[in-house]
């Protein structure tokens, strides 16, 4: 029986299938695919250090880990190899596949393929170097996996930019005399070039590949305590993820003083008027950050509500434990919304609605604002509770904005499985015509 | 029961976001109490204890002379407890100043073991007034002389009861034996600060400055009085430095104005 769709739903539809059967998108998406265990496991890694044996961490304090944890330090430093080396080949593991499948579309040449995602690796790399230490005789400082999930956008920049380019060099030189003459030459011209643009790239400097776009991003929200600069911060954050750049929400030393001053005036007056009611810790991380940036944790109840999505709901089950504590990249990476147009409005919505509601809220004084410093892990409905010292208000506020971004997710994921059933009944059509 | 399965999964994510809020229920009626251990205000004074026969105005010139070695001027408050434990105020805390001095000294400053235990109780009548005012829950201090015996009086005997903590303390000169230069005599003073010394917090870093004019003292107070802190501090507190400090200014009454000792001051107790 077919499904009734809204026309909104169908100029979604037809949208996102358009945009999935343009070749570069179609190879980002399968190289996000490939990815998807490395995020995972790298993620799962982050949640277990964060939140269990950090001190800072939601299960480390509520269950007292250090009381009953041996050995938590040693624990500590292997959780730590999984998830850097894991995110870490995340982002080399992107540029790689998205370069490897460009030009797997030209030739099928296996040496070719391999170089061409080889020189992605290598591009991805020239970009990671320390530039003051590029000088005769001091040792090079390498950064081979330090990118992490903020730079899965730069992977993918950089996968698109060489597997274009060499795909372009294959393209033109059709039948090589040789096997070997093609990767041999078209890698050399490649480690040269690459080598040519990051060295001007280093040497400029503009923006710094490991912490420029998250330094970019905390200036937006210095001094933001208005519900204006709020909103602005939670579109910027939510975009710039969207894009591919993976990151918690930013913090500012300015939102640490202001929730200092906060946490002051409960501890000391044992009032609940604080001096900055609105903060990106009273407003964005308590009432519009559950299961991570976008509400995710909304996205995640939505895709269990809805019905014929295997491969959703497969990706949902997955990303389960990351998502509870506020980890939302399998999800975003395993759908994947990265990239989606049909996910972009509700993951800019659904927390731009739970923060407006909750400012007003708050404004009305009908909740208190959270004082009490956020525990990393913290299931998401929780945060607001913990965080104004056990108000039933604001765990009401937080269960009525979970049911809200869930309401603006469903018809998204409804859309978005029909768009993945449609497009898999055209690859199955397709293989047998 | 087509809407059970349907539903499953939604019910079992939402069962299990109850199962991880528990340890978060039960762990709310402690959260106030972590939360203000961990806590520590913007504030964190330097309070100042004069020796006996000094006053309120003792360290004016230390003060200055800190002020133009440190890019931050910290302002200075004086503080006279009477014998009837009014406050006589003078100086101010300039606002936004979040290592202020504080000097707190005493309208009876006579010498002696029971004029001592006065002060340090006058002393933690200042100080949970100044604390009401000001909302600062640590702070550092230094003492001269006897100054620093009720400053180690207070954090055995008082300061528990404040909620405070003191993050570093320095004492200069001070005679944990009083005047007693005999070695294997303990004073009563002694083995009060003896008997008292696991009240002093495992966090503290103490510093403890002699003055070295002779090769026994300071002119007053001999070496081995200050050289018995080891005996309150040490494997007690986090950690316990001994500064011999000699040349000019090295006699009892000229510490505070010793130029080393000034630099220590600057380097070990202002951020």
């Amino acid at each position: 029986m077919a499904e009734q769709v809204s026309r909104l739903g169908q100029w979604v539809i037809a949208g996102e299938l358009r945009w999935r059967k343009l070749r570069q998108v179609r190879v980002v998406l399968t190289a996000l695919r490939v990815i998807f265990p490395l995020v995972l496991i790298g993620t799962l890694a982050d949640l277990v250090n964060r939140s269990w044996l950090t001190p800072t961490g939601y299960y480390y304090q509520t269950l007292h880990v250090t009381t009953w944890l041996l050995r938590r330090t040693r624990l500590q430093q292997g959780i730590l190899l999984i998830q850097t080396g894991a995110l870490g080949l995340a982002v080399l593991g992107v540029a790689f596949a998205v370069s490897y499948l460009l030009v797997a579309g030209v030739t099928r040449r296996t040496s070719d393929r391999l170089m061409g995602g080889g020189l992605a690796v290598l591009a991805l790399e020239f970009l990671n170097v320390t530039p003051a230490t590029l000088r005769a005789g001091r040792p090079l400082e390498w950064a081979a996996m330090n990118l992490g999930l903020p730079g899965l956008a730069l992977g993918i920049v950089v996968g698109l930019l060489v597997g274009n380019l060499y795909r372009w060099g294959v393209r033109r030189w059709h039948h090589p005399s040789d096997a070997l003459i093609r990767p041999l030459t078209l890698g050399t011209l490649g480690v040269l070039l690459t080598a040519f643009v990051s060295l001007l790239w280093l040497m400029r400097g503009p923006v710094d590949t490991t912490f420029g776009p998250a330094a970019w991003l905390r200036s937006t929200l210095t001094g933001a305590s208005d519900w204006p600069a709020l909103l602005g911060v939670s579109v910027l954050n939510g975009g710039v993820a969207w894009l591919g750049s993976l990151s918690p929400l930013p913090s500012t030393p300015q939102q640490a003083a202001m929730a200092a001053q906060n946490l002051a005036t409960v501890l000391d007056t044992g009032s609940w008027h604080l001096p900055h009611p609105l903060t990106g810790q009273t407003i964005l991380q308590a009432y519009a950050n559950m299961g991570g940036p976008g509400m995710t944790l909304g996205l995640l109840l939505a895709i269990f509500c809805v019905t014929h999505n295997a491969t959703q709901r497969h990706v949902g089950w997955l990303s389960v434990l990351p998502v509870l504590g506020n980890f939302n990249a399998p999800l975003l990476v395993g759908l994947p919304v990265v990239l989606s147009p049909v996910f972009l409005l509700p993951f800019l919505l659904a927390p731009a609605v739970c923060l407006s509601l909750s400012s007003l809220c708050l404004a009305l004084h009908w909740v208190p604002a959270s004082a009490y410093a956020f525990a990393v892990g913290t299931p998401g409905p929780l945060i607001s509770y913990l965080g104004t010292g056990g108000a039933w208000s604001a765990l009401g506020l937080a269960v009525v904005n979970l049911g809200l971004s869930t309401a603006i997710y469903y018809p998204f994921v409804k859309w978005a499985a029909m768009a993945d059933r449609q497009l898999s009944e055209e690859a199955t059509n397709d293989a047998m015509g | 029961m087509r809407w059970v399965k349907r539903y499953r999964g939604l019910g079992v994510i939402l069962a299990v976001i109850l199962l991880l809020s528990v340890p978060g229920l039960f762990w709310r009626s402690e959260q106030t109490r972590a939360a203000r251990a961990n806590y520590r205000s913007a504030m964190a004074p330097v309070i100042l204890v004069p020796g006996s026969s000094a006053t309120q105005n003792r360290f004016n010139q230390l003060v200055k002379e800190l002020n133009t070695q440190t890019k931050t001027q910290h302002s200075l408050l004086r503080v006279e407890v009477k014998t009837n434990n009014q406050l006589v105020y003078s100086g101010a805390i300039r606002r936004g100043d979040r290592q202020p001095f504080i000097v707190i000294g005493f309208q009876n400053r006579a010498d002696g073991l029971t004029n001592i235990r006065k002060q340090a109780a006058w002393f933690a009548v200042a100080f949970q007034a100044l604390q009401k005012t000001y909302h600062f829950n640590h702070f550092s201090a230094m003492g001269h002389s006897n100054g620093g015996l009720v400053l180690t009086l207070f954090m055995e005997n008082a300061m528990a009861k404040t909620g405070a903590h003191a993050d570093r303390l320095m004492t200069i000169a001070s005679p944990f034996n009083l005047e007693e230069a005999d070695p294997k005599v303990d004073t009563p003073m002694f083995t009060q600060l003896v008997a008292g010394r696991q009240h002093l917090s495992k966090d503290l870093v103490v510093y403890s400055l002699a003055g070295s004019q002779s090769y026994t003292g300071d002119g007053i107070v001999p070496f081995d009085s200050v050289d018995r802190g080891k005996y309150i501090f040490q494997k007690q507190v986090k950690s316990f430095t001994q500064i011999t400090v000699s040349g000019a200014n090295a006699n009892h009454a000229n510490l505070p104005e010793n130029q080393q000792i000034v630099r220590l001051i600057r380097q070990d107790l202002l951020d």
